[in-house]
């Protein structure tokens, strides 16, 4: 059959026509070959315009149609109902030629126009005897609709569709639905309460059986198309449940407190929290982070944050409890630990770290050991009996908790004492012994047997308590043996090394040491053996350390206060003989060491300069270079492996040794190494041990000590730099020659103020308040988010919008002056649930959490940040009205005679009943100044004056006030972008969402299926907020009560006699709908997933990957017609 | 026509660059009518042969106008095109087209200016350059 075209052209009024001479397209129209009839017409899209193709379509018997006017995104779907109404398959018969947007338009002479719009018309000629017929399909609508965020647009929109009869889910990123005009105080022009009209709706969305109320939830994906939506929601965890009855007792104990975001940080909240009173649901929430760095970071996992906020709190006894969940020497290791998690601290961004490890020992302090109470423990059998070899921080750890769990733990120590390392190895100013007893004394109120003065060896193996019926067995003898200086004379008299005196010194005193003491070494033995050897009566004492103090292991408030007591520390300086004189020592004969290269443990190696020895006159040397295993207890026991350093072979997770039902732990696993990986060994040793005991898998299943994650709490902008608390120490003089504790500890002020300084990295901090306090048992601290995917037919999306930051406009100096208020938060100042329960006061000038009396003027600025060229272009429409209704509250609550002035550029009023609202306001005495204020400065007493030119009169004016309130732009959330991709919607220029048309689509986008409400869409008031709520919502509920949609059909087709199975298509589809047939070794199209997107299309080498109404014939014609010459 | 006047074929796809080229109508920004659009729907969809077809059928320039990466309505339809004019690009310069002949450019549906000032530079680009070495070639193919 013949080709049989009718072509069209319109005017669009004067629109095409004023640069198109449609005529002279016309004409050539009616040259082309195949075209039986060329046509122009007033307004095609008419309806007498569509007619007239209809007419022409039977009376001329056309097989295609082509029409030339504006964008095929305007009005390809009126004339393809056109064809279709006349009998032709709109796709194939029918092409859209654009020469308004395209033509007309965008030419500035009316010869280019015409001549432009020649070809493209051309073109299309071409291009439409080419197009085929093809057939939409049709897939039902599912009636339920997903609506994101619960503002008023949200909530008005849920409300519409609920009252349907169908089905919503209205998802809130917040704890509450309300969105920002439930944080307003009054609402314009009838100063009706926000809340008055508010809070039904938020109740009503609560309770609607239709509504499916889903808050704290964010979507995380969409896929489907329109009517057939699949959405993925992850609803955070709230760690409180739905039986929670909303009565706050969990706030009332809460140590965390944190700015309330609902108050914009005008008020505090607790971590565990609800917005405000009305919150719908209400539900308490509670604020979690990450753990804190800290607790990341210490080996025994203890909940820092947890027990610091205790002690803020005052709640020593709670605070110890924290602590001794997972460690149980908090007395001793408060004293001695070397603090890894003080160094990982946040505090340090602003100052320094926090002194946890000071804090621990305050809150052990606080206690009666004796009267402190013993857990209730579930006994195990008798028989359940495990044996520890050794009494030091992991045996003792290993001990306690396995005590904790009902297990019979015994104790073997060989030295007269328990604690180990601990009691023997750390001198009495630093630990005094009875801190460590009260704690080992508690350790056995739990049930630990602690057997002292027993050899384990030749005569005791360790195998043989399996057959004393002890059902395993834990080692943790620790690294006791002394390192050697492996120089010259060694074991002359007069040489004693670090780990040997400190024992000796914790058995006996005094311990015969030299006058003069050389001590070598710069870890903690060193310190402690040479502060020693200075109170047993040693007149000089001088570590030799063979690095620069940098690299000195000890921990730098040691090395200070040995420095303090006189001892001299000599750096770069290393051994190498000890001279002596009849078998005694008189000397130590050193080298001078200069830095090299790093060696394995990142330091930077010493290398011996040359020529540079000298000698030390000493009378005694004490080496104090390390520590290593002694392995003679293992004497007579079998299969236990060791490493060649020593140390035992255990399996890394479990800690069981070789042998099965032998442990291992402690230093004589990892070698030498910090109290608190002891005890953190132990702990995990109890878990393993366990486990053993109960046939369960030793490595499944076992509690995470160090929680991983980045994601803490920003450090609010409002805390300002503290020292950290100084720990009041013993004065030098009155050190030396005794053993009193040379730390203090802090005074009750001091822990409190230093416990204040945490910066609450992980939200709540789990001290676990809240469980024991909430009667209705709701509060479960291990809940988890939840994943769930809804099925919806339409989406709205209803995000809000964010009142801009004013900080970075220094010249109002916002976040600096006072007095300088945001009108959020002016609105939460008026706001009964606010800061100042309703009342308009001013800041104080030192606290920003006080508000002291009324103001007795005000300057309102306008336009900040909107209508202003380095901020937003565009007007946020609201601010003329609200700052009326501030000057208006501000008379009526703070009294008349109170001066308000309003700088303003344009008073914009354009609103039903605005008008009438600016008249009254101006008859209350409201000073309007016309021009945008210029700067603010504040003077010694809080008083701003605000700079500006007054446009009316021309004069430079200065006003002084005592308070400012800046009426800032409405600008689109920083997220939308992350929004736009998910939902497949636009973003304009001013960063809002795109409607599909500004006047004829206010709440359609590209995607169909998926509409726009409220103030994501462009600023906007409550009352057109409502207005296109109600839009999308009669959009969502047109397409359910349809049934059915139509899907364009313009999606792909592999061409199955031409694919050779090649699949590149496949991993180039972003929406896995091609699949591979290996039956007929073809890629096959899914056309109810295909969205006909192409880029199979562009790949496929053999061309069988086609997109309807896009093929290469269909192209190439396009491409011809407008290139033929 | 003294001057020489070349022509461009802009691949345009629907959701960002065809929009915006609406966009610059509605906002009457004038450009050089050398630019001559074909709607596709991604340029994902811009099989390579359309640039040669359109270069061998005499077109002085070819530009391809699609959504910003990570702004696809297809996800990542321009991702795939971009890689694909990178790989063309060298294929069209043994031919004797070169890069300035053979634009690609981002522009999002609200950058109707974008498109205006692109369609004026590429104009007069290829005003300096002079017609394209294929256009009596193509004419000898078809």
């Amino acid at each position: 059959m013949s080709e049989r075209i009718g072509f069209f052209i319109c005017h669009c009024g004067i629109n095409i026509a004023y640069r198109v001479r449609v005529k002279e397209v016309a004409e050539y129209a009616a040259t082309f070959p195949g075209v039986i009839v060329a046509k122009d017409y007033l307004f095609m899209c008419s309806d007498p315009g569509q007619d007239l193709i209809e007419k022409e379509i039977k009376n001329q018997d056309l097989t295609h149609v082509v029409v030339a006017s504006c964008s095929p995104r305007m009005h390809e779907k009126t004339f393809r109902a056109a064809c279709q109404r006349a009998g032709l398959n709109p796709y194939r018969a029918f092409h859209m030629v654009c020469v308004r947007e395209h033509g007309s338009w965008v030419t500035e002479s009316e010869d280019e126009a015409t001549a432009k719009a020649i070809v493209l018309v051309r073109a299309g000629l071409m291009r439409v005897t080419n197009q085929s017929a093809l057939y939409p399909s049709t897939f039902p609508v599912n009636p339920n609709t997903l609506v994101v965020g619960g503002g008023i647009a949200g909530m008005q929109a849920s409300l519409d569709i609920a009252s349907s009869g169908n089905k919503v889910y209205l998802v809130e990123r917040q704890p509450t639905v309300g969105g920002h005009m439930l944080q307003y105080d009054k609402t314009f022009p009838t100063l009706d309460c926000a809340a008055c009209i508010g809070t039904p709706k938020m109740v009503a969305v609560g309770q609607d059986k239709n509504v499916n109320l889903m808050t704290n939830t964010e979507v995380e994906s969409v896929s489907g198309f329109v009517g057939n939506f699949k959405v993925t929601v992850n609803q955070r965890s709230r760690f409180v449940k739905t039986n929670c009855t909303g009565c706050g007792d969990c706030a009332k104990v809460c140590p965390v407190e944190s700015p309330n975001e609902w108050d914009v940080g005008t008020k505090m909240r607790k971590a565990v929290y609800i917005s405000f009173p009305q919150a719908v649901p209400v539900r308490y929430a509670i604020e979690k982070y990450d753990r804190g760095p800290c607790v990341q970071t210490c080996p025994a996992g203890i909940n820092i944050q947890g027990f610091v906020a205790l002690i803020k709190a005052g709640r020593y006894e709670e605070s110890l409890k924290v602590i001794m969940e997972t460690m149980p020497l908090p007395g001793t290791l408060g004293r001695i630990c070397p603090a890894p998690c003080e160094g990982q601290c946040r505090r340090a961004e602003v100052d320094s770290p926090l002194a946890i490890c000071q804090l621990k020992r305050f809150a052990a302090d606080q206690v009666d050991w004796d009267a402190l109470p013993v857990p209730d423990i579930e006994e195990k059998p008798e028989t359940e009996k495990v044996a520890i070899i050794g009494a030091g921080p992991a045996g003792l750890s290993a001990a306690y908790f396995l005590a904790k769990k009902g297990y019979h733990p015994t104790i073997f120590e060989r030295a007269p004492f328990a604690g180990g390392m601990l009691r023997a190895g750390i001198p009495d100013y630093r630990l005094p012994p009875a801190i460590l007893e009260q704690e080992i004394n508690y350790i056995k109120k739990l049930g630990v047997d602690i057997q002292l003065n027993v050899e384990i060896g030749k005569d005791r193996p360790v195998a043989g308590f399996f057959d004393e019926g002890y059902k395993a067995i834990y080692l943790a003898v620790g690294a006791q043996s002394s390192m050697k200086l492996q120089i010259e004379n060694e074991d002359a008299d007069g040489v004693l090394h670090g780990v040997d005196y400190l024992g000796l010194l914790n058995r006996q005193h005094p311990v015969k040491t030299g006058k003069k003491v050389a001590v070598v070494g710069g870890g903690d033995v060193a310190i402690d053996s040479a502060r020693e050897a200075l109170r047993q009566g040693a007149s000089e004492v001088k570590m030799l350390y063979r690095r620069s103090r940098e690299e000195m292991p000890a921990s730098k408030h040691e090395i200070r206060d040995a420095e303090e007591e006189g001892i001299k520390i000599e750096l770069l300086v290393a051994p190498v003989a000890v001279l002596t004189e009849n078998g005694k020592v008189t000397g130590l004969r050193c080298l001078k060491m200069q830095l090299g290269e790093p060696d394995a443990s990142g330091r930077r190696r010493p290398v011996p300069m040359p020529d540079s020895e000298f000698e030390v006159e000493c009378d005694m040397i004490i080496p104090a270079i390390g520590q290593r295993v002694n392995n003679s207890f293992l004497e007579g026991t079998e299969g236990i492996e060791l490493t060649r350093w020593g140390t035992i072979i255990a399996d890394p997770v479990t800690y069981q040794t070789t042998v099965p039902g032998i442990f291992a732990g402690g230093d004589m696993f990892t070698g030498p190494s910090i109290a608190v990986d002891a005890v953190a060994a132990g702990r995990q040793a109890a878990v393993s041990i366990e486990k053993y005991l109960l046939g369960e898998d030793m490595a499944e299943n076992r509690p995470v000590v160090n929680p991983a994650g980045k994601s803490w709490k920003p450090i609010s902008k409002k805390v300002k730099p503290a020292a950290r608390a100084k720990m009041p120490v013993l004065p030098a003089a009155q050190r030396v020659g005794n053993y009193k504790e040379v730390e203090l500890g802090f005074t009750e002020e001091q822990a409190r103020a230093e416990a204040g300084r945490c910066v609450d990295c992980g939200g709540c901090c789990e001290c676990k308040l809240c469980v024991e306090a909430c009667q209705a048992k709701a509060i479960d601290h291990e809940m988890t988010d939840t994943k769930e995917t809804i099925e919806v037919g339409s989406i709205i999306v209803a995000t809000g919008f964010d009142p801009m930051n004013p900080s970075k406009m220094t010249q109002y100096g916002y976040g600096k002056y006072r007095n300088v208020f945001t009108n959020i938060e002016f609105e939460r100042l008026s706001n009964a649930t606010g800061p100042t329960a309703g009342k308009l006061l001013k800041r104080d000038l030192k606290d920003p959490f006080k508000f002291t009396d009324p103001p007795k003027s005000v300057a309102i600025l306008h336009c900040i940040g909107s209508r202003d060229n380095n901020y937003h272009e565009y007007c946020s429409r609201t601010c003329c009205m609200y700052a009326l209704k501030y000057a208006h509250l501000l008379k009526d609550k703070c009294g008349h005679d109170t001066e308000v002035y309003n700088f303003y550029i344009d008073m914009r009023c354009f609103g039903k009943g605005y008008e009438e609202f600016y008249k009254k306001v101006q008859s209350e005495g409201v000073k309007m100044i016309r021009g945008k204020a210029g700067s603010i400065t504040e003077d010694a007493n809080g008083i701003l004056t605000v700079k500006g030119e007054d446009t009316l009169s021309g004069r430079l004016i200065e006003v002084p006030v005592e308070m400012v309130i800046l009426c800032t732009a409405m600008e689109a959330r920083p997220d939308a972008p992350d929004v736009m991709r998910k939902f497949g919607i636009g973003i304009g220029q001013d960063g809002f969402f795109q409607e599909s048309h500004p006047k004829l689509a206010p709440v359609s986008t590209p995607t169909s299926g998926v509409f726009l409400a409220g103030a994501c869409q462009g600023p906007k008031d409550i009352p057109d907020t409502v207005a296109q709520a109600k839009g999308a919502a009669a959009e969502c509920l047109a397409l359910s009560s349809a049934g059915q949609v139509e899907i364009p059909p313009m999606i792909s087709s592999i061409d199955p006699d031409i694919c050779v199975g090649c699949q590149l298509c496949i991993g180039l589809c972003a929406y896995s709908a091609i699949e591979f047939n290996p039956y007929q070794g073809i890629s096959e199209v899914n056309s109810a997933i295909c969205k006909g997107c192409g880029s199979c299309s562009g790949i496929c080498p053999s061309g069988a990957a086609k997109v309807r109404h896009f093929t290469d014939k269909q192209i190439f014609a396009e491409i011809d017609g407008l290139l033929l010459h | 026509m003294s001057e020489f006047e070349p022509q461009i074929v802009a691949f345009f796809c629907n959701w960002c660059t065809f929009t915006a080229a609406d966009l610059a109508g509605t906002s009457r920004l004038s450009y050089p009518p050398n630019l001559k659009i074909v709607r596709v729907m991604c340029t994902g969809m811009v099989d390579p042969k359309f640039v040669i077809k359109a270069f061998l059928n005499g077109a002085d320039g070819v530009l391809i106008g699609g959504c910003w990466p990570g702004d696809c309505h297809y996800i990542n339809g321009n991702l795939k095109a971009r890689r694909r004019v990178a790989n063309l690009t060298e294929v069209l310069k043994q031919y004797g087209i070169g890069e300035d002949r053979f634009w690609l450019r981002w522009i999002a549906a609200s950058e109707g200016t974008m498109l205006k000032e692109v369609a004026i530079n590429m104009t007069e680009k290829l005003k300096q350059l002079g017609p394209s070495p294929l256009r009596n070639m193509g004419q000898m193919a078809i």
